[in-house]
């Protein structure tokens, strides 16, 4: 798996994603996503963790005042692929 | 504005790239270097329509030319901010993605799209719109931009190479992991 950009959270970001994709692969998509059960509350725990120590290294750094702003450009996006049959592109 | 685009197809399935495709800059992929960290910042399952949204920051590691680093301001570490979108039920993983940093003077907008073409082949199509904000000379935007979109289109050549053997290993992985659960059963079995 990929390191995490600060070094301090590389153990807790390893655990959570080898729990995401293991859920990730045994998940039978799509059929269980949809009826409920491909929740990722198996691994929340972990995220949670890995958020925590991923929270302070970005304010460290000053990359969550970027991330702001990038969001807030990302929203358009949303719009165009959280819903289903339309294939009108927001960003091209 | 610099458009740069690419398709691709792997000779894997949807499933087998989509999942392989959350460890495309692992340390199987020796080619994309320039990768050095991916952190996930967020993740949901949309209750409505199942799709699995999440976003991660990536970081890079790249040197560019030194006429470019110099108005980049000195620094070879970057950030991008990626929204990616799997939608399992009509098999489509969409990846769009932008530069955090030097965003004041350069925007690199990236959509790459998976979907299957066949059950065991997929597609990959990516499109990145680049443009030079820096105020001043065309010709120094427009340089900028060619140099950007250059090293868009090396790593994109980097990044398919890169990717295949994260497919090969991830297939190899998997069977063994089967074959491992196999024989427990058999053995829980007998």
């Amino acid at each position: 798996m990929s390191a995490s950009l600060a070094p301090e959270c590389n153990e807790v970001k390893e655990r959570y994603d080898s729990c995401f994709l293991k859920w990730y692969s045994e998940t039978d998509l799509p059929a269980e996503y949809l009826r409920g059960k491909g929740k990722t509350d198996e691994c929340s725990a972990l995220f949670k963790d890995y958020k925590h120590c991923l929270t302070s290294a970005l304010k460290e750094r000053g990359i969550d005042k970027m991330l702001e702003d990038a969001r807030e450009d990302h929203k358009e996006n949303d719009a165009a692929n959280m819903r289903r049959g339309c294939e009108y592109m927001a960003m091209f | 504005m610099k458009v740069f685009s690419n398709s691709e197809t792997f000779d894997y399935s949807w499933e087998e790239v989509s999942t392989a495709n959350w460890r495309k800059y692992c340390p199987w992929n020796e080619k994309s270097t320039h990768v050095i960290a991916v952190d996930t910042l967020s993740r949901h399952v949309d209750a409505e329509t199942g799709i699995l949204r999440t976003e991660r920051l990536i970081t890079c590691k790249q040197s560019a030319p030194k006429w470019l680093a110099s108005l980049m301001g000195g620094t070879d570490v970057s950030h991008v901010f990626e929204t990616s979108y799997v939608d399992p039920e009509s098999k489509k993983v969409t990846m769009v993605s932008q530069n955090l940093t030097w965003s004041n003077i350069l925007s690199c907008q990236e959509k790459v799209v998976y979907q299957p073409l066949s059950a065991t082949k997929t597609q990959f199509v990516q499109e990145a719109k680049v443009t030079a904000l820096c105020g001043g000379w065309q010709k120094v935007k427009n340089a900028v931009e060619e140099a950007t979109v250059c090293r868009f289109s090396e790593n994109a050549r980097l990044g398919k190479e890169g990717f295949e053997t994260v497919l090969e290993m991830s297939r190899r992985v998997f069977s063994e992991e089967k074959l491992k659960q196999k024989k427990q059963t058999e053995s829980v079995a007998l």
